[in-house]
């Protein structure tokens, strides 16, 4: 009889693990790497909706990888026309103006529904993940993954992920008080199946000229740097620096770029021009947090959609020397 | 034609070696204003080679679809020529010419009268280009996506 019963226990609680264990949807960390995955493997189509504020954009994506790369198409389906083409990490943007098409390259985006970097450990470090329930969007079921900040320095993260393919379907950004600062969502998407790379060019307008609004890699403007960093605010590091030449070539501003691994935060060094008014303080743009301030001759600006404290950190660590 | 133009793009022939070529495409307004186009795209598509013979090859398939002229002009005068061929080197200028959202600022403070060099609060004058620069940059790509709101309010 007690066997029995043992038996049944068992049965039972292998039972119940084989439940937990169905496509391991209990594990947040777990669902955000198949969803960062899914991004950049699958190939798909669709239309998202971009929101912050009053603001809202619909945006089409076409993204292609049949195991030979990545290639993307990303064209804004509202206000100015503006087109993004990527193969890779490689992004060449054109924005059409009046009488002109403006082109920008760039390099290495995580762009929506790719917004999660394929390495999470250092969103692991910053954000606490757990699952927090189910919802649908563009006729697709998914699963509620929270991101909550560990500090003050960052927003927390609603992500919804595809139940079936694990993409990221829906992003909201919400600040301290749990108000939305920004919103991402599909509202259809499809699964693409063809080899065919005709839509991966941009349209052209023939009436237009086309320019190219060019950079200075850091590379070549290999002057020293007058200035060096101090604390900057935990789970922040540099990942990038672009310096650009003003236009009488007689000084550079340099840019540089800190993330978290999901927020990212620009830093603006560069020396005051003579008869200059600087800019000091701090303001709020829809979800973009500015902090400005002047230091032996320089105008320092941190720009960025994360909180205030986090911008006026990072500005406030640069020291001359 | 179409390998003649390919390898023209490929800097594999001059112009000046492909001038009945060029001439041709000159012949038709709207063909020469795309090969213009595509010419400069590929310039920049250049810098990565996987994509650049790729979009060219889809540039060519373009090209063939566009009407062109093949008939030369014959009567064309060497000045005539020279000036024709401006347009070419456009690409470059227009490439070196590019200022940077930087000049806007520094123009923007030089307009400033001398005497006026107090701080100035920034919430009150706001700095777009910063704006527009951070969101072309930065690799969070939920702002990336309110870049063309940024562009359509600077430019009215």
């Amino acid at each position: 009889m007690i066997f029995r019963w043992l038996l049944a226990c068992l049965a039972a609680s292998h039972f119940s693990l084989a439940l937990a264990n169905d496509g391991h949807s209990d594990d947040p960390w777990a669902l955000l790497g198949k969803a960062a995955h899914a991004a950049r493997d699958l190939s798909y189509k669709g239309i998202f909706v971009y929101q912050s504020g009053s603001n809202s954009r619909s945006i089409e994506i076409t993204h292609m990888n049949s195991g030979q790369g990545e290639y993307s198409r990303i064209v804004m389906l509202d206000g100015t026309p503006q087109e993004v083409l990527s193969q890779g990490s490689n992004i060449v943007i054109f924005s059409s103006r009046d009488e002109k098409v403006v082109i920008e390259k760039r390099r290495g985006k995580n762009l929506f529904p790719a917004l999660l970097p394929a390495n999470l450990d250092t969103v692991r470090t910053s954000y606490a993940a757990r699952v927090s329930g189910s919802e649908r969007v563009a006729n697709r079921e998914g699963v509620i993954v929270l991101l909550e900040p560990r500090d003050e320095y960052r927003y927390g993260y609603r992500l919804l992920t595809d139940k079936e393919l694990g993409l990221l379907l829906k992003v909201t950004i919400v600040n301290q008080d749990n108000e939305v600062v920004e919103q991402i969502a599909f509202n259809q998407l499809n699964l693409l199946n063809m080899k065919d790379m005709a839509w991966f060019k941009p349209k052209v307008e023939p009436g237009k000229s086309y320019v190219i609004e060019e950079e200075i890699p850091a590379s070549i403007e290999d002057s020293p740097e007058v200035w060096s960093l101090g604390q900057l605010p935990p789970g922040y590091r540099q990942i990038d620096h672009i310096k650009r030449l003003v236009s009488d070539k007689k000084a550079t501003v340099n840019q540089l770029i800190f993330s978290d691994g999901l927020s990212s935060v620009s830093l603006f060094i560069e020396p005051l021009v003579k008869g200059a008014r600087p800019k000091v303080g701090q303001t709020t743009v829809g979800p973009t947090n500015f902090y400005a301030s002047v230091k032996s001759g320089y105008q320092v600006v941190a720009v960025g959609e994360v909180p205030q404290a986090t911008v006026a950190q990072i500005a406030n660590s640069v020291h001359f020397k | 034609m179409k390998d003649q133009i390919s390898a023209l793009m490929d800097d594999e022939v001059t112009l000046y070696e492909a001038e009945y070529l060029y001439t041709a495409l000159k012949a038709d307004g709207e063909s020469r204003e795309c090969w213009m186009t595509y010419h400069l795209i590929g310039d920049v598509m250049r810098g990565s080679p996987v994509l650049s013979s790729d979009l060219r090859q889809r540039i060519m398939q373009e090209l063939e679809k566009a009407p062109a002229v093949l008939a030369p002009n014959a009567d064309m005068s060497p000045t005539a020529q020279r000036e024709r061929k401006i347009p070419v080197l456009w690409s470059v200028a227009a490439s070196l010419a590019a200022v940077a959202f930087v000049g806007m600022i520094v123009h923007q403070q030089q307009s400033q009268p001398a005497d006026e060099i107090t701080p100035l609060e920034i919430a009150q004058s706001l700095p777009t280009e910063y704006l527009h620069a951070h969101q072309s940059v930065a690799p969070s790509s939920a702002a990336y996506y309110i870049q063309a709101a940024a562009y359509s309010e600077r430019s009215k």
